[in-house]
């Protein structure tokens, strides 16, 4: 055992340690005075909790990596993963909080009066939070296995077993000060290495300032190795492409249940609208900073790594390599390692980096300490979506609503149970990278719940047989693009399988809307209920007529 | 309950329409504009950066969180100037939703 696996460990323990503690400490407090407590929490503190919940293995582990290989056409995950909060914050959030409903499946279910929608929109959730969760879970298996210097797969068994834990443990997600408390180590973690890195490379200690001239260089750099430039547009996929990623980011960000759901618990449409926006101030940290850290390690790699004497590779090379995610092949054979033989998984960069640039034992602990916390707070979140959609929505609401709490409690915690150990499975042998996996919870999101809830919320007309057409049609669609542009080669405009939302989207609201004109209007009390969502809380549509609260 | 005008209540939703409008063409503007354009803008430089790559690594997520504070407090003013009380809001928030 090494110092770097005893800081690393201690650092991850301690930080554990800390938000068990915070659970523990609140979950006491807020019994004794439930509502005043539970929903009184300040947009500020509440924006913040939010970026815990939505920054996760994606964001933190894998985000950089991405941009670092696709150079220009990765940060389409930037503007993607921020531009969606707009949607959110005007088009849904404050409505769906004055709705009054819990869960996504318990809107769709209410607004639309049917039991099929409910028992549609509860798969739905449980499919797009299902294939989020595999990608969380591949991303803890990158950390557990650099710290324990094993094969990533069985880093992710242990991530699973962890994680399965941690969900069933319950009580921690949903206290608002524990996901504070995570969002402050995982930004601290991400922030320290990047400021590092810009005082080591340019002297400058605010790297959103200094990266600019370090990402001409590399374009220079490219340019003597033949390449292509760093930040040339679409060299790695299409306009297109571009284009249908970035609307299927945003849209699925605000058709995503288990981020909704933090809406759900804010006290008014007001602060809906104040908490959008400091989540996204607390969120774009993180993301402000990631292509910095993609150029620094890129700039590094390419100045300090490339070009060493195979034989004379430091250390951190052999405890990557082992874990299979790095591969360094002298092809040529001349005993010098050229950047076309470093082979680098986008999923290692951000862990690996300060690594490479000696930053110190502590900023690496640091760094699996906020990967750990990133990966942890949304699984946390995604297995709850799902066990609440299946152990509430559906077995409780429709298959047995005589069960009593303690049956509802058990169910939920086997489903977390086989939800996890499915979910590991696939994380086994991750059928793509981490921001990849993510992308396609996103399209699944953007095929069905971002339509079914715009038209549900803003189109009074809509009704349950357009919503129901709609959500399986844009299923259909989103999974059969997917598959095809993955196994299939099949592509339109160069688009594939992480733009497959863009088509999903299109495809169910063009059913929605055609389907509910073709069949009955829903009932006057329902569109009420529509209009009704306009106007703030004091304001109550009812009959044709406007009446407010004094 | 008083009853009021239905006009004065439309009133509201669409001046707060109206510029959700606005802040949705701002936005479409700095990211999918700038996409569309990205090839001609990779020529202007701006702080070491082709404008391209500056405006959707830093531009675009700036004016998104620009535009998210302005509808926060651009709401807040509507919200005064139809007399909704947000006091009267958390009391009756408080109530519609179901805890399980």
């Amino acid at each position: 055992m090494d110092t770097q696996f005893i800081t690393s460990l201690v650092i991850i323990l301690a930080t554990f340690a800390l938000y068990i503690f915070i659970a523990i400490f609140n979950k006491a407090k807020e019994t004794s005075d439930f509502y005043v407590a539970g929903r009184g929490v300040p947009p500020i503190w509440n924006g913040m909790a939010i970026g815990a919940d939505w920054m996760s293995a994606a964001s933190f582990i894998g985000m950089a990596g991405t941009i670092m290989m696709l150079g220009y056409d990765g940060l389409a995950y930037i503007m993607g993963w921020t531009g969606g909060y707009l949607l959110l914050t005007f088009l849904l959030a404050p409505q769906l909080r004055k709705s009054g409903s819990y869960t996504v499946p318990e809107f769709i279910g209410d607004r639309f009066k049917s039991k099929t929608a409910l028992i549609i929109a509860a798969i739905c959730t449980m499919i797009i939070s299902f294939t989020y969760s595999i990608g969380q879970l591949s991303g803890s298996g990158v950390v557990i296995g650099r710290l324990f210097e094993i094969d990533a797969k069985l880093g992710t068994m242990i991530g699973v077993v962890l994680i399965a834990f941690y969900a069933a443990f319950g009580g921690m997600k949903g206290i608002t000060w524990t996901q504070v408390a995570q969002y402050i180590v995982l930004i601290v973690a991400y922030l320290v290495p990047v400021i590092f890195m810009s005082l080591q490379i340019t002297g400058n200690p605010l790297p959103w300032l200094s990266y600019g001239e370090i990402v001409g260089k590399l374009g220079e750099l490219d340019r003597e190795l033949g390449l292509s430039e760093y930040f040339a547009p679409f060299e790695k996929g299409t306009k297109w492409q571009f284009l249908a990623l970035m609307f299927t980011l945003m849209a699925g960000t605000a058709g995503l249940p288990h981020v909704i759901a933090r809406f759900y618990t804010v006290s008014t449409m007001k602060a809906a609208r104040w908490s959008g926006a400091w989540a996204l101030l607390f969120i774009g940290l993180l993301y402000f900073s990631a292509p910095a850290y993609a150029a620094f390690s890129r700039f590094i790699l390419m100045t300090q790594v490339a070009g060493s004497k195979i034989a004379e590779l430091p250390a951190w090379t052999k405890t990557w390599v082992d874990t299979g995610l790095l591969k360094v092949a002298d092809t040529s054979g001349n005993g010098i390692l050229e950047w076309n033989e470093l082979i680098i998984a986008n999923d290692i960069v951000v862990m690996a980096t300060p690594e490479i640039a000696n930053l110190g034992v502590f900023v690496i602990g640091l760094v699996a300490a906020g990967a750990m916390a990133a990966a942890l707070s949304t699984a946390g979140g995604l297995l709850i979506a799902i066990s609440s959609a299946f152990a509430h929505d559906i077995y409780y609401r429709i298959l047995r609503p005589t069960a009593t709490d303690k049956q509802r409690l058990n169910v939920g915690r086997i489903t977390i149970i086989i939800a996890t150990l499915l979910a590991g499975l696939v994380a086994l042998n991750p059928p793509g990278a981490i921001t990849q996996i993510v992308a396609w919870a996103f399209a699944l999101a953007t095929g069905t719940f971002f339509p079914a809830l715009v038209l549900g919320v803003w189109w009074k007309r809509s009704n349950s047989k357009g919503l129901i057409a709609g959500l399986l049609v844009g299923l259909g669609v989103t999974l059969t693009y997917i598959f095809a542009a993955k196994y299939g080669g099949f592509t339109i405009l160069g688009i594939i399988d992480t733009g497959a939302g863009v088509f999903g989207a299109i495809a169910a609201f063009a059913t929605n809307i055609i389907v509910s004109l073709a069949t009955k209007p829903p009932s006057q009390e329902i569109q009420d209920a529509v209009i009704n969502l306009r106007y703030p809380e004091q304001m109550t549509y009812k009959d044709g007529e406007v009446y407010m609260e004094e | 309950m008083k009853r009021i005008e239905k006009r004065r209540a439309d009133a509201y939703f669409r001046e707060k329409n109206t510029y959700m409008v606005i802040y949705f063409i701002i936005w479409a503007i700095v990211s999918y504009g700038v996409v569309l354009f990205a090839e001609p803008l990779s020529d202007i430089y701006f702080n070491g950066f082709p404008l391209h790559y500056y405006m959707g690594a830093q531009g675009a997520l700036a004016v998104f969180i620009i535009l998210l504070f302005v509808n926060a407090f651009v709401g807040d003013k509507i919200d005064k100037k139809y007399g909704i009380d947000h006091n009267k809001n958390e009391a009756i928030g408080r109530g519609t939703t179901v805890d399980h």
